[in-house]
């Protein structure tokens, strides 16, 4: 089918016409989940490489459930999203087992390369935020970036981590008081100090 | 203080977050290995139907035909052969009451007569 045609398509739609042979449906689908799976998994693992590995599998894994893609049951983003979340949790749990000099890395802010450019100023905040954000535990990490940075509803929050839509109101609660509190010491790194 | 953070979680937003190519490419090779192949429409051709075989149909089948036949052939033989025990029953059949002749149209002139 004509990639113009197909420009209007619906995911899910376009997971059955990938199952039934059609080529262009499987590039549209990578250009439209890719970038968002990548950056959720790159948000919960801190690692780049670690995160194209996770979205790589996640992609592979929707191609094989294709042929048996039940339409209305789940948004496909949905079930991405939910992939990609228990593929960082296996991750992170090896991880923690290994426990590698990666995450401490990741871990540790680098203070010393605040704001010499302005440029730098985000990336330097960026950089402080995955630096708090890796130091929350692992589900209020899940769902604080999902709600807050791949703005995604509670209802469907509560479906990717299987949980009552409570239960993900109070991570979500708890995981912004923790970045909070874990943010408010480098406020002069953020460069807020400036602004104000 | 949370005003921060929600200007951190905009910005965190806003970061466009782009596969590399070498991933896309990945990923793609990924999609055509284990694409289901699309299966084409095949032209089936009808069998040809000669004329025994379409006689046979037309009576519902090879084995019917065949016991048509056999009744016929059965039928021929005894009527060319008149064999003596099948005559005799025949006889036996047809001689109780000759009927020399048969009014297939009676009259009604006894009906019509006039006082």
């Amino acid at each position: 089918m004509a990639r113009d045609t197909l420009a209007e398509v619906s995911d899910e739609a376009l997971v059955v016409l990938y199952a039934n042979g059609d080529p262009e449906a499987a590039r549209l689908l990578a250009q439209r989940l890719l970038p968002r799976i990548l950056g959720y998994a790159g948000r919960l693992l801190a690692d780049r490489v670690e995160a194209e590995d996770i979205a790589q599998e996640a992609m592979l894994r929707l191609w094989k459930v294709a042929p048996d893609w039940r339409q209305g049951e789940a948004k496909v983003s949905t079930w991405a999203y939910r992939v990609v979340t228990n593929l960082c949790t296996d991750r992170l749990r090896a991880r923690q087992r290994r426990r590698t000099e990666a995450l401490d890395a990741v871990a540790e802010p680098e203070d010393g390369a605040a704001s010499v450019v302005s440029g730098m100023i985000e990336a330097d905040r960026m950089a402080a935020l995955n630096a708090a954000l890796s130091g929350l535990p692992d589900r209020q990490r899940e769902a604080v970036v999902l709600r807050h940075i791949e703005g995604l509803t509670n209802p469907e929050i509560a479906e990717i981590m299987q949980i009552g839509v409570e239960a993900v109101e109070s991570l979500t609660a708890r995981g912004k008081r923790a970045l909070t509190a874990a943010l408010s010491g480098q406020r002069e790194a953020l460069g807020y100090e400036e602004a104000e | 203080m949370m005003d921060d953070l929600d200007a951190l979680f905009a910005t965190a937003r806003s970061a466009d977050v782009q596969p590399s190519d070498a991933l896309m490419a990945r990923v793609m090779a990924d999609a055509v290995a284990v694409q289901p192949k699309a299966v084409p429409l095949v032209r089936v051709a009808a069998p040809e139907t000669g004329f025994w075989a379409g006689l046979a149909a037309l009576f519902g089948g090879g084995g019917v035909l065949a016991g048509l036949g056999s009744v016929a052939m059965a039928g021929f033989f005894v009527g060319f052969v008149q064999p003596e025990s099948v005559m005799a029953l025949a006889d036996g059949w047809s001689l109780a009451s000759t009927v020399e002749t048969v009014d297939l149209m009676p009259g009604v002139d006894a009906l019509l007569t006039e006082d």
